[in-house]
């Protein structure tokens, strides 16, 4: 009896309360009501999506906005690191996921692409003033930087075991870090998409060269949700927007403003290449 | 490095501050629940404060942070990331202030408790009445200490999705490649910050009666 | 959730590596802090005032800013100063530095405890400084270094952490890599959390076990 006061209170600091979402309507119903469509992202994929000068900014900021537009809902960006933004897709943290992610033979198992939104065949970026590498098959014996849990490391690695000696490849946790370590000299490479490494090298022509052609196969770049039942309608309304957007040719100014220049991508991958 | 990266870095710093001082609050109250809990006497309770407790010093904040922003919603616990942050540093905060807290109720004299019992006190009252302020007041310095040990530790919550200060820092750092500066500066700003709690908990650890005599 | 360690336990082989790169820069970091830690804390008691000052400032700059900022400075800064490690190197630089200001603050407090009567009288029977530092100071110091040593070492293991966000391959970093791959993030972070704890549990007994045997020799001595 003596104590019930102070134990009851102790309970209470126990007990980690929370508030359980309801889920009686369907993800796309949910976000309408909500007039907000959360996006899970990293700001480490230039042009794609970064900060410049302290504001998010990238081709993915431009294209949700229309899409946005197109639903009638505010976008919410969820930042994180790029090995925590599928797992935070699926633990529910956002309804879905920029990035974008390549699409991927063993992603497509997992989840729901939208129409492709880039190519991303995997080239490689150099240091401007190594003239030892002047085309892929040179980074043999070498060390070559990707992001952490990227299909560009898997094809890296996967292009390395076709050479006499296998690059040594380096995990970073997003490819700012590895393109850091490029000029700073501790790696040989960097292994990512082509209109990433092609916008890094025109920022900063001093420091970095694209290596051509590209030595991965063709693959693209597009937007990832979930899979379930649930998402299938908010799915099919990005999808729907996306395709109009390619249609009136938004896509393609947007890929003219942030690449400059345009890309034929098809409208759905269902055979994807890796 | 220009001012405006430099301000950016001072913006991105109120977060931090904002963060550590919220969950160093929140961690309070629950350590001294986590204190009650070991008081009361009562073995589940005291199990289950030990157990939270061991957890939270037993393992990395980071890793703490990553299974907590992925687990919650598993569990249907839906949080913005700013809340997920501040929830992380609480509860890690909780189970070293309530390891300090021990210390302090240890220190509160027996007879004050007994004598607050014959006066009447309930439990509750002894407890928040005269243990609390008494332990707090003995912990002070210890307090000041876990302040800035969470201010350095918020260091890590860009891992559930919040820009504070190191994170802009790594930001800046990405489209300026000036990471000496930058880290440089916002280790500055840490230090800064830190310095100024220690010399503000100095000065009230002194005004507070039961200063150790000069 | 479909919760399923297995996915996760069949890789143990990338896993026991991650855990042993863990133990050996933790275990390298550690000792390195400590000697660090005991040098900068005698170079303070011994080396006047100057010197004492001097040290104070990076112990101060060091213990006033967060660790991971450090890692960055080092890692990515240090390049353009001509520093330019590994991630190995550099991650174990980094937390030695770290380490070895919060050891030299704990062998300070150490130097403190001891009467100064002690000192004089073995300088009196003509100790050097060297004998008095080995035979006077560093044993009767010993009882009292050795719990914050063993929480610090506790506190550095729960930092090698941090490397993992310089590309060392320790555990944290295999454990999320092979999450995310495997799609089951939840289950690898859980079982990477467990594996912390283990450790630290470990780390806290075998520090308790030191210091019954230290204090029952010194009682024997006594």
């Amino acid at each position: 009896m003596r104590n019930r006061v102070i134990s009851a209170l102790a309970g209470a600091a126990l007990l980690l309360g929370g508030t359980v979402a309801a889920h009686a309507q369907d993800a796309l119903e949910r976000v309408t009501a909500a007039g907000v469509l959360k996006v899970g992202t990293e700001t480490a994929f230039a042009p794609f999506d970064f900060i410049d000068a302290g504001t998010h900014t990238g081709l993915n900021m431009d294209v949700f906005a229309e899409i946005g537009k197109e639903l009638g809902v505010e976008i919410e960006w969820v930042t994180l690191d790029w090995a925590g933004v599928l797992p935070g897709l699926e633990a529910g943290q956002f309804d879905m996921v920029a990035g974008p992610a390549t699409v991927t033979a063993a992603r497509m198992e997992r989840y729901r692409f939208t129409p492709p939104i880039a190519e991303a065949t995997v080239a490689l970026l150099k240091s401007a003033k190594d003239d030892s590498i002047t085309k892929p098959e040179d980074i043999a014996g070498k060390a070559v930087g990707a992001g952490h849990a990227t299909a560009q490391l898997a094809q890296l690695i996967a292009y390395g075991e076709t050479l006499p000696t296998a690059p040594e490849a380096k995990e970073y946790v997003s490819f700012n870090e590895a393109y850091a370590d490029l000029a700073a000299g501790r790696i040989a490479g960097v292994a990512n998409s082509l209109p990433n490494i092609a916008f890094v090298a025109q920022q900063r022509p001093e420091v970095f060269a694209v290596v051509e052609p590209a030595f991965g196969t063709k693959t693209y770049f597009a937007y990832p949700g979930l899979k379930d039942d649930d998402h299938a309608s908010l799915m099919d309304a990005i999808d729907a927007a996306i395709l109009k957007m390619k249609g009136d040719g938004r896509l393609a100014d947007l890929q003219q403003k942030w690449f400059g220049t345009t890309f034929d991508t098809p409208d759905a991958v269902t055979e994807p290449n890796i | 490095m220009s001012w405006k990266l430099f301000s950016l870095l001072l913006e991105a710093s109120l977060m931090t501050i904002f963060v550590s001082t919220i969950s160093i609050l929140i961690g309070l109250v629950l350590a001294i629940l986590l204190s009650a809990a070991n008081l009361s006497g009562i073995r589940p309770l005291q199990w289950g404060g030990k157990f939270f407790i061991s957890f939270f010093r037993g393992t990395p904040l980071l890793v703490q942070l990553l299974l907590l922003y992925n687990l919650l919603p598993v569990m249907g616990i839906q949080m913005p990331s700013l809340a997920t942050a501040i929830l992380g540093l609480s509860l890690c905060t909780a189970a070293y202030q309530a390891e300090n807290l021990r210390g302090g109720f240890e220190g509160v004299p027996r007879g004050l408790v007994e004598s607050a019992d014959m006066a009447g006190f309930s439990p509750a009252q002894t407890f928040f009445h005269i243990r609390v302020p008494i332990a707090l007041r003995l912990t002070l310095p210890a307090l000041i200490n876990e302040a800035i040990l969470i201010l350095k530790a918020s260091s890590l919550v860009s891992v559930v999705g919040l820009v504070e200060l190191t994170r802009m820092a790594q930001n800046l750092v990405a489209s300026t490649f000036m990471p000496l500066e930058l880290y440089a500066s916002a280790g500055l700003i840490y230090l800064v910050i830190n310095l100024t709690v220690a010399v503000l908990g100095r000065q009230l650890e002194q005004r507070l009666p039961g200063a150790p005599a000069k | 959730m479909n919760f399923d360690l297995n996915v996760i336990l069949s890789k143990q082989d990338e896993l026991l590596y991650g855990i042993a790169v863990t133990i050996f820069v933790w275990v390298v970091g550690t000792l390195a802090s400590a000697a660090l830690g005991f040098v900068i804390a005698t170079a303070r008691r011994y080396g006047g005032v100057l010197v004492d000052r001097a040290l104070a400032v990076p112990v101060e700059v060091i213990r006033g800013t967060p660790f991971l900022v450090q890692l960055f400075l080092l890692y990515f800064g240090g390049p353009y100063i001509g520093l330019s490690l590994d991630a190995l190197p550099a991650g174990l630089l980094a937390l030695s530095i770290y380490g070895s200001a919060y050891f030299s603050e704990i062998f300070r407090a150490g130097y403190q405890s001891v009467p100064p009567g002690h000192v004089e009288a073995a300088e009196t029977l003509g100790f050097t400084r060297g004998q008095v530092i080995r035979v006077i100071l560093l044993p009767e110091m010993a009882l009292l270094v050795l719990p914050p040593s063993v929480n610090m070492a506790i506190i550095l293991l729960k930092e090698t952490a941090l490397l993992s966000l310089i590309t060392v391959p320790e555990m944290t970093m295999t454990a999320s890599a092979i999450g995310s791959q495997e799609y089951a993030f939840v289950e690898a972070m859980l079982l990477l959390a467990l594996t912390y704890w283990i450790l630290v549990e470990l780390a806290g007994l075998l520090g308790r076990l030191a210091e019954k045997k230290l204090s029952r020799y010194r009682l024997a001595k006594a």
